[in-house]
Order: C-alpha cells, then structure tokens, then sequence
C-alpha cells in the first residue's frame, strides 16, 4: 500500500478501515517528556520529530485563566471556577470553589464568550502549519465543564436527584457555549473534535446509565451531530470502566472511543469483538504504571498486545490510556511510539 | 415503638430531612443515640455499601445516603460524645503530598463515618513528616493514602518510609488507594492493604483490626 499522509492514516483508521499503519497521537504530552526527547522543541516542533498523526489542542490551552495566587497555583477559570494546580501537575487542577453555588448564582450567570479571538490563535497557526499533512484536533468537554467549573461534582451528582432542573438549565449553559465554539473550531481548520470529559471511574460510570442518559448524552449526542452536518469526524475519550454505558456511547453516532481504560478492567480485544464495527478504538496502552514504571521490553510487548487485539482490519489508534503526563518515562514513551511504526505497519506480522 | 427500618430505610434513600426528623422522633422518645446508631444507621450504610459494590447504585445517590446520614448522625453526636460511645476503630487518611485531590478520599470518609469509625481528615497535600505528626500524636488504628496522580504515587512509598524511620510503623496499619494505586504496588512499597473503592475499604478496615 503507498504510504499516506498523517492525516489520511487517521481519517482511514477512524473510518474503521485499514491505513498503511496503526496511526498514533497524544491528547497530551507532558512537557518535561519532551523536553527530555527533544530538548528545546515546542509542542508542535515535538510532533513533528515524532512523526506524530495528530496535532491536538486540548481545550484548557485555549481557555482564558485570570491568575489569583501565582505561587499557590490558583486562577479564575474562564466559567468563574477558583481552580488550583497541583505544584506537580499542570494538567489535572482540583476545584476550590465553582462558579455556581445556589440558584441566585445560576440566575445572574453570564457565560465566557465563545467568539474570542484569542482562543484560536495557536490553532490558526497550526492549520497553517499542518493543514493537510497532520489532523488537526480540537478537545472540547462540556461535562467536565458542568462538573468541575460551573457547580461542584459531589452537588452536581445530588442535583441530578434533587434538582434535575438546575442540571438541565447548566447543560444548557454549556451546551450553547460549545455549539458555538465548535462551530469556531471548524471554521478554523481543525479536523477531528475530541470530546474529553470523563464519564466513569475506575469501577464503573460515574452517575447510573439512566442518569447518563438523562443529563450527559443530550449535550454529546449534539455535539456528534453537528460534527457530523460538517463532515468532521467526533471522538469521545473517557477513563474508567465504561461497559455498562458503551451502548449507549455508540449509538450517539461517534466515530471513535478512547481509551479503554486498561487501569480500569477495560480489554481491547473484547471492546473489538463488541464494538470493532461500530466505532474506532483508541488507546489502552497503560501510561500509569507501564509507561511510568515498566521496562522498554514492556512497552513493546503492550504495544504488539494492542495491535494484535485491535489492529486487525483497521480502525485501531495505538496511544496511551490517557495522556503523556509528567511521570511518563521518556524514554518508555519514545519506546511505544517505535514499536507502534515497527509493528503497526499492515499487513501486520506481529511475530 | 420506634420503628429503625423506616429509619434505615430514609437514610439508604437518601432522604435527608426525614432521617433527621425521624432521628429527633427516636431521641425524643427516649432512645439512646447508641441504639439509634446501631439499628437505624449502621444497617443502612451496609445496605447502601452492598447496592454500591454490585453496581446497583451509583455516586449520587450514595452521597444523597450520605447526607441523610450526616443529618442524623450530627444529631446523634452530642449524646455519643457525653457517654463516650465505643467507635469500631480510629482512621486518620489524607491525600498524599503534591497531590490536592480529595474527591475519592471523601468518599471513603464519608462510608468508614457511616459505618460507625471515628475518622480525623487530614486533607490534602499531606507531607510524610505530617503523617507521621499525626500518627504519633494520636491512637489511630489505621492510616489511610489516597493518590490520583501517577506523579504522586511515589509519595505514598515516601509515607511509608517516613513512618519507618520514625520508629512508627508498627504503630499503625497502612491502607493505600486511588485510580492508578494497584495491589502489586501496594504490596511493593510495603502497605499492609489495597483498597478498589470506599466499600471495600470498609471491609478491609475492618478486618485489619
């Protein structure tokens, strides 16, 4: 088969037909990790030297962040959330305080500006610089917004049972702020939107399927739609244990799933025999022990595990079970993405 | 008669306000708040727990159960402290250093309180040295770690070290959890128990008594 570019090696995968080779990206990788593989590099540079398939912006480098406490950690979060960073982790912040508290908050609460221009710069530039070459891909997550920005998690899962209408009215908040931003974000250039908010733990789905139903699929379900009234493929990444809400996933028309969650008792090969002809599967290399503690022959033996449970046929991205993050070994890293070119390439010959 | 089960009942529903007026009704009559704990509460965190484990319910409405049982509990209180009410051991846990998650950690609060343990909060972002503070000036059974990071596992390890050194590790058990914890590390860094999830941190609580 001729070579394809990055870009057309993704769209055939999530098409769920076969590329020339297992595509692989990251929704997100630590900087200390490029650093340590390509010392000086900028994200996209990174990319690049890594031959990646997709650049991806994750939605928190474009969110505007007014900063209270630099040395504490603390910012404003566009929503009005006091949020703060872990002094190890740039990537996970906790909530301190939401945006809405009571109903009055809910009642005088203006929205961030989907339109702003500043939110689209970085991804401007990559459409210039990748356009045609890489996917481009945007991550959106409007549930995490709810859950993490707008109202206090453990309120939000009460809500649900005491106060469906104030989940619906924030859903609705949410909702018209991503249907424009999406909007933005296709008119821009970018190839794939990412859905990225997490629906279930490590022992199953946060809130019941009922629940999931109710107050979390209508918002994803539109966004799918209008992704797909654009001809623009919608991924959806969720950790933890998802089995009990996979249907449910799928039938709301997205195009692929990451990353069955291996932390969480998620098995590829049975998410393929299950779902391998409806959606594309992402991920399941685990990068919070293996790739963090494991050995180089590890990872490559994870890695010929995936591929050999999920490549066949196509639709198989190999990546992490979530993100690059800072306590990922560069070196284990640097080791999945070599043993995905080498033993990702079709037809495959895993042995 | 006070009847426990509608009790048990409102606070495994999750309905706050009628397990507190049902538990004034019970004190009211003359019920010692111990006996309340016994039948009303303590039965019906185990029926949550056990629909929470077989994935018969789900976060919310754990936490509504949670909250019906904080309502009465806090009323229960008062007279459990005057007559020093034996609790079924003493839990100090806290969410290791670097690490400012406390949602997990919570929860498992929330199930050890509601199965009849004292549990001091030690918060967030714990340093080895504060544990160790706490262990040693306080009797407690068993020392929770909770993480969520991967980047903050290794400090788990540190804890348990630092304990160690301090001549304190004999003194306490060590229970460690969250979403990257596994058995193999727990046994690794030398805690004496793994916990998946709050219920069955309860069990295994129990059982290291």
């Amino acid at each position: 088969m001729k070579k394809l570019s990055n870009l057309e090696r993704m769209l055939t995968a999530i098409r769920r037909e076969e590329p020339d080779a297992i595509p692989t990206f990251e929704i997100d990788i630590d900087e200390r990790v490029i650093e340590a593989i390509k010392p000086g590099a900028s994200y996209e540079d990174f990319c690049e030297y890594m031959d990646l398939d997709a650049v991806c912006y994750h939605e928190t480098r474009t969110d505007q962040y007014q900063v209270i406490d630099k040395a504490k950690g603390i910012v404003r979060d566009q929503w009005g959330a006091i949020k703060q960073y872990s002094p190890v982790s740039m990537s996970v912040p906790v909530t301190l305080e939401p945006a809405i508290k009571s109903k009055e908050d809910l009642e005088s609460y203006v929205g961030p500006d989907p339109d702003l221009p500043a939110r689209f710069k970085r991804l401007e530039e990559a459409v210039k610089r990748f356009k045609g070459r890489k996917a481009i891909i945007a991550t959106v997550r409007p549930f995490a917004t709810v859950k993490d920005s707008l109202r206090a998690q453990n309120e939000l899962f009460k809500d649900m049972i005491r106060d469906p209408d104030m989940v619906d009215r924030l859903n609705q908040i949410v909702s018209d702020y991503y249907r424009r931003y999406i909007k933005n974000l296709i008119d821009v250039g970018v190839d794939i939107i990412m859905e990225t908010a997490d629906w279930a733990f490590t022992h199953g789905p946060m809130v019941s399927p009922k629940y999931t139903e109710r107050f979390i699929i209508p918002v994803f379900r539109e966004i799918v739609e209008y992704c797909h009234s654009r001809g623009v493929p919608c991924l959806k990444h969720t950790d933890g244990n998802i089995w009990e809400i996979f249907d449910m996933i799928v039938a709301t028309g997205v195009d692929g799933v990451h990353p069955i969650d291996p932390l969480a008792g998620m098995d590829l090969g049975e998410a393929k025999a299950k779902y391998g002809d409806k959606v594309c599967l992402l991920g399941n290399v685990d990068c919070g022990n293996l790739l963090s503690w494991g050995t180089k022959e590890e990872v490559r033996e994870a890695v010929k595990d995936c591929i050999r449970k999920a490549g066949k046929g196509g639709g198989y991205i190999c990546m992490s079970s979530n993100s690059i993050h800072g306590a990922v070994s560069p070196e284990n890293y640097a080791e999945m993405v070599r043993a995905i070119r080498e033993y990702g390439r079709y037809p495959l010959s895993l042995d | 008669m006070f009847d426990f089960t509608e009790l048990t009942h409102s606070v495994a529903e999750g309905e706050v306000s009628k397990a507190g007026d049902l538990t004034r009704r019970a004190l009211d009559s003359g019920i010692a708040a111990k006996e309340v704990l016994d039948k009303g509460l303590l039965p019906a965190m185990e029926i949550v727990g056990n629909s929470f484990e077989k994935g018969e319910i789900y976060l919310p409405e754990l936490l509504m159960a949670g909250d019906a049982m904080k309502a009465s509990l806090e009323l229960l209180r008062p007279e459990l402290a005057t007559k020093g009410a034996a609790y079924a051991g003493r839990y100090a846990i806290g969410t290791v250093q670097g690490d400012l998650h406390d949602i997990g950690k919570n929860i498992v609060i929330l199930m050890l309180e509601g199965n009849g343990w004292e549990v001091t909060d030690l918060g967030i972002d714990v340093a080895p040295e504060q544990f160790c503070d706490v262990v040693k000036s306080g009797d407690f059974d068993i020392l929770g770690l909770s993480a969520l990071l991967t980047f903050t596992m290794p400090k788990m390890a540190d804890t348990i070290s630092a304990l160690k050194e301090a001549g304190l590790r004999s003194k306490i058990k060590v229970m460690v959890g969250g979403a990257p914890v596994t058995p193999a590390f727990a046994q690794q860094i030398g805690a004496d128990a793994y916990a998946r999830d709050a219920v069955e941190a309860v069990a295994i609580a129990k059982s290291l008594l």
